[in-house]
Parts: C-alpha cells; sequence; structure tokens
C-alpha cells in the first residue's frame, strides 16, 4: 500500500491540471460574457451625464428618463408588438416546415432544410437590404407587416432547429399506439404528437422572440421614421448622446427578455428541453 | 370478449423497391388462438405484425380478419390492441389517461370509461397507480400498463412485437405466465412476434417459423420441435445435431441421444465440454470420426457425473431422427 499512496485516500480527488484549466476557461468566458453587463448595470444607476467610471452614486433618473420619452417607449411597444407575432408566426411556420421536413417523405429533404436555415447563414445585413430592395421593387413601401415579416424569416430556422431536434428523438411506436387505439391522424396529432413536440416549437419561439426583440441589422434598412425599434432608436440615440439613458434601456430590454424566458418556462416547462 | 380469426393471403411487402421483407406469407390464424412469428431479426415477422396492425400496407396480396378484407382500412378502423417491444405509452398521461385513451377515441361515455379503466388496472394488478405517469413506473409496470391500454378497448385481435424483449429474465417469466393466464381467459386471438424459440415454445398454440420473408414451418411448439421440416427450423429451434450421412440431412436432438460404453455403442467419443444446466447437463462429445455431437443427459440434481476427457460411447434410435428438406 506504501507504495501508492493515492490509494490511501480514495475519497480527495488529486490535483488535475487538466481540470482546474477546464473550470479556469470556463471562468474567464462567463466573466466575459457577464462584466459587459455589469458595466451597463453600473452605468444605468450612476447618475452622471455621461458614461463614466468609478460612479459617483445610485439615482433612476436614466430610468426616468427612459419611461418618460414618448420617442422610447413607441419604440419599445413597437418592437413588442413586433417581436410577439414574430413569436407566433415563426412559431407556427417553423413547427409546420419541421413537421413537413421531419415526417414528409420529401424529395431533396436536406436541400430543402439547408434552404430554410440559409437565413441564419446570411449576414442579417444582408438580408436587410435584400428585403428592402426587394419591398421598393414591388412597391409597398416599409410597413410594419414588412418589418414583421423579415424578423420572421430570420427567426423562423431557430424554431425550426429546436423542433427537428425533439423530432429527431421522437419515438414514433407512441403515435401508432395511439392510431391503432383508435385514433385518426388528426386526433393523433393533438393529442400525441403536438403535445411531445411543444416544448422544442415554444423554445425555439423564445429564440425567435428575442431574435426580433433584438433585431437591428434587418431592422434599419425597413423601419421609418416614427416608426422605428427599439435597436434603431437606440442606435440613433447614441449617435448625438451617448449619456445614462442607453444603459438604462439595456437594462430594461435584458429584463424583459428574461421575463419572456421565465414565463414561457413556467407556462410550458422548458426545462425538458435543456438538452438542446 | 369476441375474437376473431385472420387470414395473411400471399402478402408481400418491400422496402425501397428491392429489400423483400415479408414474400409471398400465407398464414391462416385460428380466432382466440395465440400464435407466434418467429425468426431471427430481419425474417419478415415484425412486417408481418405491422400489415396486420395496418402500418405497412402490403405490395400484394390481401389481409383478412373475422372473414373481411381489411387490407384498405386505415389503422385506426381496425379495431385492433397492440403491445410494443417500447411499450409506447403516452408520457404526458398518467397511467388512468393511457388507458382510457383507446375508449375516449371511440366515444364511450365518462362513467363507463372510468369503470373499465379501473377493471382493466385490476386485471393487471396495477390499482393504486392510475395517477402516475409512464416515467415513474417500473419496465414491467409499462409493460402491464401497454397490456391494460391494449385491452381494455377489447379488441378482437392483440397484436404484441416482442413485448416481454426488454424485461429481464425473472420478470420475463413471470410475464409469459401471466400474458398466456390471461389471454386464455379472455379468449382473444393473440399474435405473438418474439425471437426468443423458448418463449413461442412455451406460450403459443402454434408457431410460424420465418426466415429470409418466408415462412418455413407452422405448427403446433411439440410439431416445431420435434418434426422440424427445414435445416434451418431443426438449427433455430433448440439444440440440434445435424447428421449429414445419408441422401438427405438428418436432425437429431441432443437429449436423444444415450451415452454409455463405447463397447455397447454406434459411435465411440470423447467428452470435450460438460456444461451443467441445472437438473441437467449438455456435452459436447467428439466422435472418434471427428464429428461434434452436442448431447444432454439428465440426471437427479447432482453436477455431472462425466468429466471432460471421459470416454463415452453415443447411442440413437433411427426413430429420434428427422429427415430434413434442405
Amino acid at each position: 500500500m506504501s507504495t501508492t499512496p493515492a490509494r490511501l485516500s480514495p475519497n480527495r480527488v488529486p490535483f488535475d491540471a487538466g481540470r482546474a484549466a477546464y473550470i479556469g476557461l470556463n471562468l474567464v468566458l462567463l466573466a466575459f460574457l457577464l462584466l459587459p453587463i455589469a458595466i451597463v448595470l453600473v452605468f444605468a444607476f450612476n447618475p452622471m451625464p455621461y458614461i463614466s467610471f468609478p460612479p459617483v452614486g445610485i439615482s433612476l433618473r436614466w430610468f426616468d428618463k427612459f419611461f418618460s420619452s414618448s420617442d422610447f417607449m413607441n419604440a419599445l411597444w413597437l418592437s413588442l408588438w413586433v417581436a410577439g407575432c414574430v413569436l407566433v408566426l415563426a412559431v407556427l411556420i417553423g413547427g409546420a416546415c419541421a413537421l413537413a421536413l421531419a415526417r414528409g417523405n420529401l424529395p431533396g429533404r436536406s436541400f430543402l432544410t439547408a434552404f430554410f436555415m440559409s437565413p441564419l447563414m446570411l449576414p442579417a445585413i444582408l438580408t436587410g437590404l435584400a428585403l428592402f430592395q426587394s419591398y421598393l421593387l414591388v412597391g409597398i413601401g416599409r410597413p410594419v407587416w414588412g418589418l414583421i415579416m423579415a424578423h420572421t424569416l430570420v427567426a423562423v430556422p431557430y424554431v425550426l432547429r429546436t423542433t427537428l431536434a425533439v423530432l429527431h428523438n421522437f419515438d414514433r411506436r407512441i403515435e401508432e399506439a395511439a392510431a391503432v387505439l383508435g385514433a385518426s391522424p388528426t386526433r393523433v396529432f393533438f393529442e400525441v404528437t403536438l403535445p411531445l413536440i411543444r416544448p422544442g416549437v415554444f423554445a425555439g419561439g423564445v429564440f425567435a422572440f428575442i431574435v426580433s426583440f433584438d433585431q437591428f441589422p434587418v431592422s434599419l434598412f425597413l423601419v421609418v421614421p416614427k416608426g422605428e425599434t427599439l435597436p434603431v432608436v437606440l442606435f440613433n440615440y447614441m449617435k448625438f448622446d451617448l449619456d445614462g439613458a442607453i444603459a438604462a434601456a439595456s437594462m430594461v430590454s435584458i429584463l424583459l427578455a428574461i421575463a419572456v424566458v421565465l414565463v414561457l418556462e413556467r407556462l410550458i416547462g422548458l426545462k425538458a428541453y435543456v438538452k438542446l | 370478449m369476441s375474437s376473431a380469426a385472420i387470414k395473411l393471403d400471399q402478402v408481400t411487402k418491400t422496402f425501397d423497391g428491392k429489400v423483400i421483407a415479408v414474400d409471398g406469407v400465407t398464414l391462416d390464424i385460428e380466432a382466440g388462438e395465440f400464435f407466434s412469428l418467429l425468426g431471427p431479426s430481419g425474417c419478415g415477422k415484425t412486417t408481418s405484425l405491422r400489415m396486420i396492425a395496418g402500418f405497412e400496407q402490403p405490395d400484394s396480396g390481401r389481409v383478412h380478419v373475422g372473414g373481411q378484407d381489411i387490407t384498405d382500412v386505415p389503422v385506426h378502423k381496425r379495431d385492433m390492441g397492440m403491445v410494443f417491444q417500447s411499450y409506447a405509452l403516452f408520457p404526458h398521461r398518467t397511467v388512468a389517461e393511457n388507458v382510457a385513451f383507446g375508449l375516449r377515441m371511440r366515444d364511450v361515455p365518462k362513467p363507463e370509461i372510468a369503470r373499465r379503466v379501473a377493471s382493466a388496472l385490476a386485471q393487471v394488478a396495477l390499482t393504486g397507480l392510475e395517477a402516475r405517469k409512464p416515467g415513474q413506473l417500473s419496465g414491467g409496470q409499462q409493460q402491464r400498463v401497454a397490456l391494460a391500454r391494449a385491452l381494455v378497448i377489447e379488441p378482437r385481435v392483440l397484436l404484441c412485437d416482442e413485448p416481454l424483449g426488454a424485461l429481464d429474465r425473472k420478470l420475463r417469466q413471470q410475464m409469459q405466465f401471466e400474458l398466456k393466464e390471461l389471454q386464455r381467459r379472455l379468449g382473444v386471438t393473440l399474435v405473438f412476434v418474439t425471437h426468443d424459440q423458448e418463449e413461442a415454445l412455451a406460450m403459443s398454440d402454434r408457431i410460424a417459423v420465418m426466415n429470409q420473408g418466408k415462412v418455413e414451418q407452422i405448427g403446433s411448439p411439440t410439431e416445431i420441435y420435434e418434426k422440424p421440416r427445414t435445416r434451418f427450423v431443426a438449427d433455430f429451434i433448440g439444440e440440434i445435431n445435424l447428421l449429414d450421412d445419408g441422401p438427405k440431412p438428418r436432425a437429431l436432438r441432443p437429449e436423444k441421444i444415450r451415452l454409455g460404453p463405447a463397447a455397447e455403442a454406434r459411435l465411440a467419443g470423447t467428452i470435450e465440454t460438460a456444461n451443467f444446466v441445472g437438473g441437467a447437463t449438455l456435452y459436447r462429445v467428439r466422435a472418434a470420426d471427428n464429428r461434434a455431437f452436442l448431447v444432454r443427459e439428465t440426471h437427479a440434481g447432482e453436477r455431472a457425473p462425466r468429466a471432460a476427457g471421459d470416454a463415452v460411447g453415443l447411442s440413437w434410435n433411427d426413430t429420434d431422427t428427422v429427415s430434413l428438406e434442405g
């Protein structure tokens, strides 16, 4: 035994350089992700009229400015409204697409999948420019529904991907069991298929909402003056004023995104879907 | 519960236009019979079952149930019960909701559903677990839920696709008895797909042994075991010695060979290995002409009375050998 001292204390994990490096790398990545948010938080509550460090105190003046500005509020409501519509549309279109791709026995299925996923691969600024030119060409101008359509185009791949992942792991015997018990194809869909893929579809829906709510490059081309979404308004504001209102607006955006995730988690249990 | 006869008439099924899964299979399954489809994986047994259920459409041939051609009837109108190997329970529904599903699809009134679900669960000894989700049950319990769910609709036919395959040996044996008993009590026609020959021999009224999409032999378990018609059947069911010394190959079961002194025997040989299997020993004997024989010798519980290296003589009666077709 004396030749193998490590065996004497089997419960103590010996120092492992690889493991330490792994944990260290994760901490660095986490800091890289979260520190900017912490900085925004600091600036949002700092009363100075310009972005400065260290903060001199705590105030809500920037939040007050954000919430009392009709420009910001109109943009916020427009963004929420657009993102809500995009969520619904992306869930319907992406969900249906995923079902057709996974179940439809379509020829050229992998090509179609790549095609529907392609908005993810194109630079969004290109998508925005292309849509802007197309809308001009067709002569529809830049209506809100055009913006919603554009966001939906970019958001559908997220729903498609999460739904395809669920469908891929789906035991089709469960549907067969329902059919043999007397459920028509329609009833099989509503009684079995839909409830079982719902977590995947809604996880995609959350992404769709956030992608739309955060969308800047596509929106840039498709909004009209006085009808701009929050990211565009913030960008324009930043060009001339760089005060804490930007930070306050960012905090509100972050909190809204978290709220959406939490509400959906409560409603449908995204936990079932963490293995995304 | 009324039961129905099943007839497959020259049924053929090809996948992707080239792989022949089922090749001109004809089966006459009687009403109330426990009928097994037995064979190695890929022999077409599951595809045959899936054609009876309606999940697969035959390329040619017809499927009849209760004297009625149902080849073109969709799955959900066939009125059959089915138990899957993976159980295929609805994971998002409770045990009671799983069992109630078929009744709900038939628009049975609620009080009657409650009554029938309760009695179906009592039948498979699951009373008290109504509110559980399938994920909270053991494999054996899930199996029973699947059985109750299939039987509660009082189907004319119960189809079972390797339903006991996922259970451990002890539980499997217990479920074999229970399933057999339940089938006899309800009188339902049961089609049972398995690759386990012991299971098929133990439970079935009749067995169809399948190989490469074709039926090799149909018969009672005794017939299949005692009088295999082809080399494949002889080889697939239990242990067998194939004798290739005559004009036709012959099969000889290990328990039909007697071991004794070499002087009075047909063949002299040496024991190579002795496997004690409890109450009997399976010997592998190398004969003087270098052929290997399997011999099963029963004895009263003692461990093998012979050991590797012992010289023995092999004898058998010619009437115990079975001529095979090829």
